[in-house]
């Protein structure tokens, strides 16, 4: 066990099975305000001022751009048109198929490398002060403004003097010119990404590796598991609800990420990188179409809310029964 | 719903104005006490001279000058969201010209010319039009038909796109798209770039093309919000564009906005291109620049249409019909219009709009441009189409463009791609176009 180590609050938590973990809810759930005891209703009473400001501040904006999205610009009810006018624009169908693109880069490797990472450290890192080292590193990366790190891998980046270009050219080699091809546009912003948030991903990781009970480990080990199978058998069953929920976070940022996409290409070469977010963008304040900009994101909204209920179910919500 | 929504944004700002506000209204004269004018301004070197003369204002006549910046894409939708939610917030507000027709349609200005600014000659004819709406020349919106013309907006950026060249390897600029070609041609080689296309997706990339197609006697719209982006003409500019000097061009033009424009120009790696005038002495000529003394420049050349057109880019200063400071505010668009505050404002960064001071010898050597650009204004140069519809036309335009540098599409899909769409919006919006 490693308390105090890098890794935070999470990396303290005691060696607990899931069922007990952070996403287990009470045994008993009393339903009823006079069957909850006088702390747990001064806790709520408590509570009441933040949900409330929660739901007001994430609920006013939603029935604003679902009642925007079914009216005109003169505040006529119109229907669905704009959610028809929405769905019949090529366009949309094109940013929705880069954003999977995009998505299908950067997901897998983030959470694969971010994972290899937490458990290359966790298992071979054992001075405190190297793993506050790590943990620090990582968090630099998080903490840097998208637009910054954009600006920065423009200058990686572009052709001519951008500094990888220039090293190649030193090199004898030729331009690679990252930002006007495709694919290697597709590549280019994604690497932004990665590099941002793959540290995300190792923290999490690296956090719940904490609470694997090292007696579980030791155990195995003397029975002679390989490093795979200790993994496989006893590590992945304590990241699994973590890893789900990185995922989903991941998942998230990614149909909205804007800013170092914005900065690199401005969703170019042509519409190669206009993904759903940019999109959005566009719709919104280019073309000054409030109603249509409101329908695609109540629709996206409505996507996430599935998608969020179907992750959810393979979250361990209440397993202590 | 666009207006609740915008309430719903503004109103912590406005109460804390409202809190703190002078008090002022109306036919307040520009004789001090508690009068503080708020300017909505451009973050960049647009707003440098302003920001210079403010506190010149203020020692002389006690108005307080309080400028708020916000970078350009910020502005715009702050502008309009102050707008439509009929706020006091802005006595002043920096707008580039493209976006007189969102503003002239919503009625969010006031008409200066009854708070006392008065046109003059010595500033070009194109200066107050550009400022003017309904627009005094070409097709006007449907909607704006009927409406009185008022000057709405002066100018205080005087902003035309140029032409500039290499002129220690050619001691003459071209004089014509013809010359430019072969130029680049003979120029052209081995980390030295012919030509500089300008070709980011969107604005950057429609900002370096309107001249040309403009000068090769194309257009977006005819006089009937018809579309003629497909026609022979726009045809064989776009062609220019992205077939001709794409071949004598950088690596990569599809990628490069102004700032790489500046900098592969001031670094000695471009012959020749087109530019703004903020941007010269600020980047192209500016500190670390290695070709200082060696870039001419020039209006924009001729076309195989016979015309040279280039391009207005004015910043102009209009004040919101809400403001409870509109004479003030007049007072002060008066006097930055002076001619000894014009050259002061050009001392301190600024591009002034005034021809005689534009002219002014002692003022060429700092800004080599100001001459041409006094020459350019005077051509006159054109607007983009004035319709509030522009930014998403600009858009299509600009995103198929791009495709087409980036070697995805042709120059006739570019045209057929972008008419279609544009035709669409356009009926969408409204506008008699016909399919």
């Amino acid at each position: 066990m490693t308390a105090g180590a890098p890794g935070g609050a999470i990396g303290t938590a005691p060696a607990v099975p899931p069922s007990r973990g952070p996403f287990a809810v009470p045994a008993r759930i009393r339903s009823g305000w006079y069957q909850r005891s006088r702390q747990e209703r001064l806790a709520l009473r408590l509570l009441l001022p933040v949900f409330g400001l929660v739901f007001v501040a994430a609920t006013i904006p939603f029935v604003l751009a679902v009642v925007q999205a079914l009216t005109s610009d003169d505040g006529r009810f119109i229907g669905a048109d704009n959610f028809g006018r929405a769905l019949s624009n090529d366009q949309l169908f094109e940013a929705i198929r880069q954003t999977a693109i995009y998505g299908s880069v950067v997901l897998p490797t983030e959470i694969l490398l971010g994972l290899g990472l937490a458990l290359l450290v966790h298992r071979t890192v054992k001075s405190r002060v190297l793993r506050a080292v790590i943990y620090v590193a990582a968090m630099i990366p998080i903490v840097i403004p998208q637009v910054a790190v954009g600006v920065v891998f423009r200058l990686l980046y572009i052709p001519d003097y951008g500094l990888i270009n220039v090293l190649l050219g030193q090199t004898g080699n030729s331009q690679i010119l990252w930002l006007s091809s495709p694919p290697l546009a597709i590549f280019a912003v994604a690497s932004v990404d990665i590099w941002q948030w793959t540290p995300f991903v190792y923290l999490i990781m690296f956090a719940g590796l904490q609470t694997v009970p090292p007696e579980s480990v030791e155990a195995a080990q003397l029975d002679g598991a390989t490093s795979w199978t200790q993994f496989r058998h006893i590590e992945l069953f304590y990241l699994r609800p973590l890893l789900l929920l990185v995922f989903f976070f991941r998942l998230a940022d990614v149909l909205r990420v804007f800013d170092h996409v914005y900065i690199l290409t401005g969703g170019g070469p042509g519409t190669t990188t206009q993904f759903l977010s940019l999109y959005l963008y566009r719709i919104a304040f280019r073309f000054s179409d409030l109603g249509q900009a409101s329908a695609l994101a109540v629709l996206v909204m409505a996507f996430m809310i599935v998608l969020y209920t179907v992750i959810s179910r393979f979250l361990p919500a209440d397993t202590s029964s | 719903m666009q207006r609740m929504k915008a309430v719903a944004f503004l109103s912590a700002m406005a109460i804390a104005l409202a809190a703190c506000g002078g008090g002022n209204n109306g036919a307040s004269g520009a004789s001090g006490g508690n009068v503080t004018l708020t300017i909505a301004a451009v973050k960049g070197v647009e707003d440098t001279g302003l920001k210079a003369l403010a506190p010149m204002y203020t020692q002389k006549t006690g108005v307080k000058i309080k400028i708020v910046e916000a970078p350009y894409a910020d502005l715009y939708t702050k502008l309009v969201n102050t707008f439509q939610a009929h706020q006091a917030t802005y006595d002043l507000v920096m707008m580039d010209d493209p976006w007189m027709p969102k503003f002239g349609t919503i009625d969010a200005l006031t008409p200066l010319e009854p708070l006392g600014v008065q046109k003059d000659t010595d500033v070009a004819q194109v200066v107050w039009d550009v400022g003017t709406w309904p627009p005094p020349r070409g097709p006007v919106p449907p909607s704006e038909k009927n409406k009185q013309k008022a000057l709405l907006g002066v100018t205080i950026v005087g902003n035309v796109e140029m032409f500039m060249w290499r002129k220690d390897i050619t001691p003459t600029g071209p004089k014509s798209y013809d010359e430019v070609l072969s130029n680049a041609k003979a120029q052209n080689k081995s980390n030295f770039a012919g030509y500089i296309i300008r070709g980011k997706a969107t604005n950057p990339v429609v900002a370096d093309f309107l001249p040309i197609l403009w000068s090769f006697g194309g257009d977006v719209f005819d006089e009937n919000w018809n579309v003629v982006f497909d026609n022979q003409q726009s045809l064989a500019a776009v062609k220019f564009l992205v077939d001709d000097l794409k071949a004598v061009a950088q690596t990569g033009p599809d990628t490069t906005d102004a700032a790489e424009r500046d900098q592969k120009m001031a670094s000695g790696q471009g012959y020749e291109s087109s530019t703004w005038p903020g941007e010269i002495n600020t980047a192209v000529l500016g500190p670390g620049s290695t070709v200082v003394g060696k870039v001419g420049f020039e209006p924009i050349p001729q076309g195989p249409s016979g015309k040279a057109v280039g391009m207005m880019g004015n910043w102009m200063l209009g004040v919101p019909k809400d403001s409870k400071n509109q004479q003030a505010a007049a007072d002060f668009i008066k006097w930055m219009l002076q001619k000894d505050t014009q050259t002061t404002y050009a001392q301190n960064g600024g591009i002034p709009s005034r021809t005689s001071v534009l002219k002014d010898s002692s003022l060429q050597t700092a800004n080599p441009y100001f001459s041409v650009l006094a020459d350019a204004l005077q051509a006159p140069p054109n607007w983009r189409p004035r319709t509030d519809q522009w930014n998403a036309v600009e858009t299509i335009i600009g995103t198929e463009l791009n495709k087409a540098l980036a070697g995805q599409q042709s120059a006739q899909d570019v045209v057929t791609n972008a008419s279609k769409q544009i035709r669409s919006l356009m009926k969408q919006a409204g506008y008699p176009t016909s399919q």
